[in-house]
């Protein structure tokens, strides 16, 4: 082997082809741990279960005291559940009927209000005055888990 | 080495000689024109990333028409990467569809399909209409309003078909109209019925290539004829160490179209809503669709769309048997005509898929 | 015949008679009058030529009172059993012929507004029409003679009369505008009357009501409960609503807004109050551009450069003009985020409250005062700012996979290179062979 001015060898040519050979390694290694890892985050299922489209949990009986009533999200759509002066529990699609306005709860006179133009529903979602042309949807509402507990599960009907 | 200790270990088992032989001993032909032995690979890849990104995507994906616009949304928003894997699904299909044309065109000019070859196009040609038979379903199962009403306006051309039309019309649909009986009839074709005639298409195809070796250009072989000597590369690991870094720009290139041109998700369909003005199928039946639809109502009495269907059928038919029609490529001459033929159609293609885009 | 011998069977006859009337008369409990069957008129009258006699003797399947035994005898009188003419027609026998026009409110309502008799056949139907009717323009024309103007029979039929409910009815709701139009809109009819400053009644109520929301609510959108005709002006007691009563009538179904009208400025001083703006009959959808200082709105009809109300109107109209693009913007940013695979439905979710607040601030224009107005556009404005910053975050995240794939598309490119490499030297060290 030939060797230069200072007397050194030239860098075996196995060297340089291991260290190529670990650059790849290495290269492969890693791109495939790239595609291996959103594969693997993809495979867990996420928090939401499932794609929440005809049934939404509406918070625990413990959040509504008879006479009361609160929006919550159902879908990419609000929904009002709420708790009759008797204890029952009601949910209906929050979007009024008129003009897509979000309505309300009022407890004062225990009926459902649209306040964008005054459109009042009864409990049963039938309109009793105001502009609003037809009712609201109504949507199941079934109760599950520890009692006093349980969680208030809201279905399309 | 690990990988040494393995192979060692089956080979006492099962023997491997073959294997190791053909291995070490399969070679690839380097000339001119051997770019377009990647065209192959290429499609094999993107196939391979379509089946595994499909299969993740029926993890989570609903295939009725109340649901499955929603579990699509529920995958692109919610699921952890579930972005990620929908729009590469949704990108490697065009691409490989794409890249099967340019495969079947590249193999066509080099004459590869003659003798002893004529299989292995035939099922490749049956491969590439398979591909788009996987497009035209998977495009319904996301069941938004433009792929609702273009899969309506594709079923429909079906009708054309004189004597079977209504028959096929209702077997495609599920029924008289596109419903949910038509996604999920779309969706058993998609994720059962292809993959499986697909399967046995490409193991054909697969172990014909392998088997017969590639194929070289008319002129390489009348080079070689007259005593030119024919250069060869080690299968492996020289060609297939390119044929991976093209898979690995192609998988770059997934991911950045996937991040930077995520697919939209369009408005869930609705039957009853009017359909959207410009209504028109995607970019690989653009072409068709266009020529059709500049076909008079009329022709000598027959109606100008079931000879537009008819005329395609015979197209597709021409090429599915290419093979036999041009005798003289097995004798080594090129066939000037077939060569226009091609030319032809491709400069067809391109110009009518861009006035697609353009007219609408 | 002798005499004496006349008179004896004179008296037995108009005893018998009498006896027979009291019997079969409206008295009876539990059975309509006149429910002796009237055969005698349906055969003659069904085979008359002229169209206006014979009709009436077709059994209409809608019609409310055949379907309850009251026959003709009930408003004409007269004597159903014959087919004589003369005996049929005998006013002695209590035939009244066709009542004029001056007659009929008392034909129908010697039934209608008997309370007691109506119960045994409609309990809850009201018994005041035609006291009502005494109220209203046409009634009270009537009193005075004219009898061009509608009577019961005008809008309810004279025969074959149908419920209100039943589609086919001339005062079903859907047809209500066209029955009153029959005089209403014919300019020949109309001729001769005025309004109370003289001018001629117009007669093209129908044409622009056919324009409105209401018109398209009733036709179109099969709201049965839009306001047509009778809504506004009354059913039996048709009157137009005086002026000041215009509000109280709008404001029957637009509660807020009247209410809101009721304490703005512009209650004391807009002479036909909602009508100002809005138009009476023809009363279109309303849009952002009736408010402000530019054409076409209406705030400048009155309101010059330089006073109070102009600058509170150009105010108004350009801070709802501001919450309509802060609204799109949001809707944009949100879309694109959306679109790139982000989690929107909240902020999708929060944009319909921001157009909630975009409607409530419409809607706080009709009390004319600029600071409540401003005070629902703030909380519109408050909401699209969060869901412009929740859509920020969104992108940021964007970002944050783009960084992510920017580092993996290096590990791809340190594959790529060292793969060249490694072909280069594979190459050389394998060769291509022939």
């Amino acid at each position: 082997m030939a060797t230069s001015a200072t007397g050194h060898l030239p860098p075996s040519p196995m060297k340089r082809r291991t260290f190529l050979d670990r650059l790849l390694g290495l290269g492969l290694v890693s791109t495939t741990l790239a595609v291996v890892y959103p594969l693997w985050r993809y495979l867990n299922p996420p928090a939401s279960g499932e794609a929440a489209t005809t049934s939404a949990v509406a918070g625990r009986v413990t959040d509504l005291a008879p006479n009361s009533g609160q929006i919550f999200k159902f879908g990419n759509r609000p929904a009002l559940v709420l708790r009759t002066p008797d204890g029952e529990f009601r949910a209906f699609n929050a979007v009024c009927t008129h003009l897509d306005c979000t309505v309300q709860y009022k407890a004062d006179t225990s009926q459902i209000w649209c306040a964008c133009h005054n459109g009042i529903y009864d409990l049963g979602g039938n309109v009793v005055s105001g502009p609003p042309p037809r009712p609201l949807e109504p949507y199941h509402v079934n109760l599950r888990g520890e009692p006093g507990q349980e969680e208030i599960v809201v279905t399309r009907a | 080495m690990l990988t040494e200790r393995v192979i060692n270990w089956l080979d006492e088992r099962i023997d491997l000689t073959g294997i190791r032989h053909f291995i070490a001993e399969k070679t690839v032909p380097v000339h001119a024109h051997k770019v377009w032995y990647y065209m192959g690979g290429m499609t094999l890849f993107l196939l391979i990333v379509q089946v595994v990104t499909g299969i993740l995507l029926l993890l989570y994906y609903r295939p009725s028409a109340e649901e499955a616009y929603e579990s699509v949304q529920f995958i692109v928003s919610q699921v952890q990467f579930g972005w990620l894997i929908r729009n590469v699904h949704s990108w490697s299909a065009n691409l490989l569809i794409l890249v099967a044309f340019v495969h079947m065109f590249s193999t066509f000019f080099m004459r590869a399909y003659r003798k002893p070859r004529e299989i292995t196009w035939i099922s490749g040609v049956l491969l590439l209409f398979l591909m788009m038979t996987f497009g035209f379903s998977g495009y319904l199962l996301p069941w938004n309003e433009l792929a609702f009403f273009a899969t309506k306006v594709g079923t429909g051309i079906a009708g054309a078909v004189p004597f079977v039309g209504d028959f096929l019309v209702r077997f495609l649909r599920g029924g008289d109209d596109v419903t949910g009986a038509t996604l999920t009839r779309f969706y058993g074709l998609h994720v059962a019925v292809l993959p499986m005639v697909m399967t046995g298409l490409l193991m054909i195809h697969l172990l014909l290539v392998q088997r017969q070796g590639m194929s070289v250009p008319l002129g390489v072989e009348r080079a070689v004829r007259n005593g030119q000597p024919l250069k060869q590369m080690p299968f492996f690991p020289n060609y297939v160490l390119r044929d991976v870094l093209a898979w690995y720009v192609g998988l770059a290139l997934l991911a950045a179209l996937a991040l930077f041109y995520p697919w939209e998700l369009g408005t869930k369909a609705d039957a009853f809503a009017p359909v959207p003005a410009g209504i028109r199928p995607e970019w690989y039946f653009l072409a068709m669709f266009q020529a059709l639809k500049l076909l008079p109502a009329h022709i000598l009495g027959f109606e100008g769309e079931m000879l537009g269907v008819l005329g395609f059928s015979a197209a597709a038919g021409l090429l599915l048997f290419v093979p036999f029609l041009d005798r003289r490529a097995s004798e080594g001459k090129a066939n000037r005509l077939l060569t226009v033929a091609g030319v032809l159609a491709v400069v067809y293609l391109v110009v009518f898929t861009i006035y697609g885009y353009v007219a609408a | 015949m002798p005499r004496v011998e006349f008179r004896k069977r004179a008296r037995v006859t108009v005893l018998a008679l009498g006896i027979w009337l009291v019997a079969y008369g409206p008295a009876r409990a539990g059975q309509a009058p006149g429910s002796q069957p009237a055969v005698g008129c349906i055969t003659c009258h069904e085979g008359l030529a002229d169209a206006r006699l014979s009709a009436p003797a077709v059994d209409e399947p809608g019609d409310v009172h055949g379907a309850r035994g009251f026959t003709c005898l009930v408003c004409h009188g007269g004597d159903g059993t014959s087919q004589d003419q003369a005996r049929a027609h005998d006013r002695a026998r209590g035939f009244r012929g066709k009542p004029a026009a001056a007659a009929v409110t008392e034909v129908c309502a010697r039934c209608h507004s008997d309370a007691e008799f109506m119960r045994r056949y409609a309990p809850r139907q009201r018994v005041d029409q035609a006291s009502e009717y005494a109220t209203s323009v046409h009634g009270q024309q009537l009193a005075r003679g004219d009898t061009k103007v509608a009577t019961c029979v005008s809008c309810h039929g004279a025969h074959g009369i149908r419920m209100v409910s039943d589609a086919k009815s001339p005062v079903f709701p859907l047809n209500v505008s066209a029955t009153c139009s029959r005089c209403h809109a014919d300019a020949a009819h109309m001729a001769g009357y005025v309004l109370p400053d003289g001018s001629p009644l117009p007669t093209d109520q129908h044409e622009l009501y056919e324009r409105s929301v209401h018109y398209a609510a009733l036709t179109k959108a099969n709201d049965l409960s839009a306001p047509t005709c009778n809504d506004c002006h009354g059913n039996h007691g048709a009157a137009p609503p005086g002026v000041g009563a215009v509000v109280n009538v709008c404001g029957t179904c637009h509660a807020v807004f009247s209410s809101k009208f009721a304490l703005s400025t512009h209650s004391q001083i807009f002479d036909r109050g909602c009508v100002e703006c809005h138009s009476n009959h023809e009363v279109l959808q309303p849009s952002d551009a009736m408010l402000g200082t530019d054409e076409p709105a209406l705030c400048i009809t009155c309101h010059g450069e330089g006073d109070n109300g102009y600058e509170a109107a150009r105010t108004m109209r350009s801070d709802i003009d501001r919450l309509k693009e802060a609204i799109d913007a949001s809707v944009a940013l949100v879309g694109r985020a959306a679109n790139a695979g982000m989690e929107m439905s909240d902020e999708e979710l929060s944009l319909r409250e921001a157009r909630n607040h975009l409607t409530l601030a419409r809607t706080e224009v009709h009390t004319f005062d600029l600071p409540s107005v401003q005070k629902v556009i703030q909380e519109g404005f408050d909401v699209t700012a969060s869901v412009d910053q929740a859509g920020q975050a969104a992108l940021d995240e964007l970002s944050f996979r783009r960084t992510g794939l920017a580092v993996s598309l290096g590990a791809i490119l340190l594959v790529v290179v060292a793969l060249a490499l490694k072909i280069r030297e594979v190459d050389r060290t394998y060769g291509v062979r022939s």
